[in-house]
């Protein structure tokens, strides 16, 4: 007999939480495993120290004590670098307690392949308990499991599930709570493989568990039905078009659904903000609260809907096998130039949101190849930067909207063009090296789980609003706050603006117009004397080589915080009020501004380089923080930022310089 | 006589082979063993051209032309459509 684990947990003298480990091959039903034992109680989180994104679930012990469940990624083997961290875990460091049982679910209609993972583990001497999960597939395919033959082989505890449909539940808490309880367990068979085993050595055992549990080895099925669906969406043509259809219907939704409590959010927090206006004396604590706190978390809620929408969607996808298919589509194009097959759905991602987009590369199982994917993302247009092409394609072509969009539609490639030239570029430097060549497994068709997808749902908007939201809100109050301060009183002209519309004799509609006309200009004023403001002048000599003024550079900055910022910074520099709208009035306010010196601070050359210098920057604080989180460095974030700044000025200085040379003003 | 090995590209799809030898990185060739694709293992060819798709007992693995070119495999049976 020998002791299941050395951990007081488990001997006895219980000093903290019970902890098991869920592990396995990709598709064979973990997570699902996972849901079952703990419900709603489960985050996603990293393991301290690494860049292991696990989920933490809570469930229940017999005696009512809590058990502590991790569900890790899916793994095919515990060997080489990659897996590195993982095994660290597994068989526990400085920074982390091992779990006191790990359960590796195992696809019983492919009981061989899984078994050799099973091996490793049990190599390694890590108490195992194995889930033979999926055990209706197999009886469908004639394949029949022993689990008591099973269990004898592997010198562990082998309990049947069906885990989709909930069956086996019961038993695998029991036996996970025998597991826990037994100080000891039988000595393992005495050909179980040894640490370090090669692969066939580990291949050749599991066949021979597989063999002996299962009465023979069954022939490989074959599937003429899955043959075919595999040709159709993998096809150049017709998986091309699949595709197109299906990433079609993916973006409409998150758009068309997503709208509505973004919408909602927006309005909420616009009334929150009214009303604390109404209930609390005007002063610094009340802006701080509206446009400071509420305006902060507003700016963090508001990515929520697209977030959980996304991560719903493309959990659904995943679980029928077609993401693992449309990897293959892409990757033809895709590995020409350093990114993964897999790029696809963080790349459109990015045209809704780089923040979604980032997140979505955890879909990525390589790590240089993830890393590659989420430098060169927030080069897709998103959709906050619709409101500024918006504004610089109609200050560029006013009266010609055929112009407009075509230059709309230029904007749109030129983002996609730079994400794959420094893909490529990337490739022969900070990464060195070519997207992995694709090798995949393309689990067999099957309906999705929409339980399975609320929880990851679920899961990705906590972790967003945990971690990088935090960021995110953090960032938003110390921008309004370069933005507000310091308080400087009203200028002249506008305290008489506000003492004719005062005077007797004006009517209620012309002193509206007048304390219209003074607010405005107070707030024009204000953002021009702001830290924000200040900063700009400051600055406006970088950017003078691209064409700006202060005023320019200014929006520029403020626009860090988020993009769309642009568009109502201007607003307020040009005298119309705190807009976001690109209506006609505020578009006739801002194309007739003028520099300093009178000339007007939009020409054609300029707002051409300003409309290539926001295609290509990294304007987005929250792309940053969620870089930062999700790379694990700090480095990602600051040669994202770093590089995209340095190729936004050097094409906006070509495109300003190239226009004047031209002739074009 | 023993048939010569060669190159999975040059299977016709349908064909039943057995593998032989990959010429891949580490990492790759780790990865293709996890997925039972071990020296000596009998698979079929479900699917040439972009991508090649083998499977290997109950399991199917999509390749990529690349990665299909350095695997070398002997034909065991002749192909059938």
């Amino acid at each position: 007999m020998v002791p299941v684990a050395s951990d007081p947990t488990v001997t006895g003298v219980p000093s903290t939480p019970a902890r098991i480990a869920l592990v396995g091959n990709p598709n064979t039903g973990k997570t699902t495993i996972f849901n079952r034992l703990c419900g709603v109680h489960a985050k996603t989180a990293n393991f301290p120290g690494t860049t292991v994104t696990m989920r933490v679930g809570r469930s229940q012990r017999a005696d009512g004590g809590p058990l502590q469940v991790i569900d890790l990624p899916g793994l095919y083997h515990l060997e080489g670098a990659e897996a590195d961290e993982v095994r660290a875990l597994l068989l526990g460091d400085a920074a982390n307690r091992p779990p006191d049982l790990v359960v590796a679910s195992v696809d019983a209609a492919n009981l061989a392949r899984n078994l050799a993972f099973v091996g490793e583990l049990l190599a390694f001497g890590i108490p195992t308990l194995v889930c033979l999960n999926m055990s209706d597939v197999a009886e469908r395919r004639g394949v029949r499991v022993d689990p008591v033959a099973l269990a004898s082989c592997l010198g562990a505890p082998v309990v049947p599930m069906v885990a989709s449909r909930g069956i086996g539940l019961a038993a695998l808490r029991a036996a996970i709570e025998d597991a826990l309880e037994a100080p000891t367990r039988p000595e393992p068979p005495a050909d179980r493989p040894v640490a370090g085993a090669s692969p066939a050595a580990l291949a050749t055992w599991a066949d021979g568990v597989a063999a002996a549990a299962q009465g023979g080895l069954p022939a490989a099925p074959t599937d003429r039905r899955t043959d075919r669906w595999d040709r159709l969406l993998t096809h150049p043509v017709s998986g091309t078009l699949v595709f197109l259809a299906v990433m079609g219907g993916l973006f409409w939704t998150l758009f068309a659904l997503a709208t509505v409590p973004m919408d909602l959010i927006e309005t909420t927090f616009a009334g929150l903000g009214a009303l604390v206006r109404q209930v609390m004396p005007a002063g610094a604590l009340r802006d701080l609260l509206i446009d400071g706190v509420i305006g902060g978390i507003a700016g963090t809620v508001v990515f929520l809907p697209q977030i959980m929408l996304l991560f719903f969607l493309i959990s659904l996808l995943e679980d029928t096998g077609y993401l693992a298919r449309a990897a293959f589509v892409n990757d033809r194009l895709f590995s020409r130039f350093g990114l993964p097959g897999q790029a696809f759905v963080p790349l459109l991602t990015a045209h809704a949101c780089a923040v979604p987009g980032i997140m979505s590369a955890r879909l990525i199982p390589n790590r240089r190849d993830r890393l590659a994917t989420i430098l060169v993302l927030p080069f897709m247009s998103c959709s906050a930067r619709l409101p500024v092409y918006v504004l610089l394609t109609s200050l560029l072509f006013a009266g010609r909207p055929a112009l407009a969009g075509l230059v709309f539609a230029g904007a749109y490639l030129l983002g996609a063009g730079a994400a794959f030239f420094t893909a490529a570029l990337f490739s022969r430097t900070v990464l060195r090296g070519r997207a992995r060549p694709m090798i995949l497994e393309l689990p067999g068709y099957r309906w999705p789980s929409v339980t399975n997808a609320l929880f990851t749902a679920r899961d990705q908007g906590v972790a967003f609003l945990k971690t990088a939201g935090t960021t995110i809100f953090a960032i938003c109050v110390v921008m309004w706050w370069l933005s507000a301060y310091p308080r400087v009183a009203p200028p002249a002209g506008v305290t008489a603006l506000r003492a004719e519309a005062a005077a007797p004799g004006v009517t209620a509609e012309e002193a509206g117009a007048l304390t219209a006309r003074a607010d405005a200009l107070e707030a024009r004023d204000a953002q021009a004397r702001s830290f924000a403001g200040r900063i700009g002048r400051f600055l406006q000599p970088v950017f003078a080589p691209l064409g700006y003024d202060w005023q320019l550079t200014d929006a520029l900055l403020t626009s860090f915080l988020a993009r769309e910022v642009f568009v109502s910074t201007m607003s307020v520099l040009a005298g119309a009020g705190a807009s976001g709208d690109t209506d006609e009035g505020v578009l006739a306010r801002i194309r007739t501004m003028t520099r300093d010196d009178g000339t007007p601070v939009f020409t054609r050359a300029t707002s051409a380089s300003a409309l290539v210098f926001f295609v290509l920057a990294m304007q987005c604080l929250a792309t940053l923080a969620v870089t930062r989180r999700e790379t694990g460095r700090l480095r990602y974030a600051l040669i994202q930022l770093g590089y995209m700044s340095a190729l936004a000025w050097v094409a906006a200085l070509v495109v300003y310089q190239g226009l004047r040379l031209a002739g074009v003003q | 006589m023993p048939t010569a090995a060669v190159p999975l590209t040059e299977l016709p799809p349908g064909a039943l082979a057995r593998f032989e030898e990959a010429r891949l990185d580490p990492e790759a060739i780790r990865l293709l063993r996890a997925l039972g694709l071990v020296e000596s293992c009998e698979f079929r060819l479900c699917q040439s051209g972009e991508p090649y798709i083998v499977q290997v007992r109950a399991t199917r693995i999509g390749l990529s032309r690349a990665v299909a070119r350095s695997l070398l495999v002997v034909p065991s049976a002749p192909g059938a459509d």
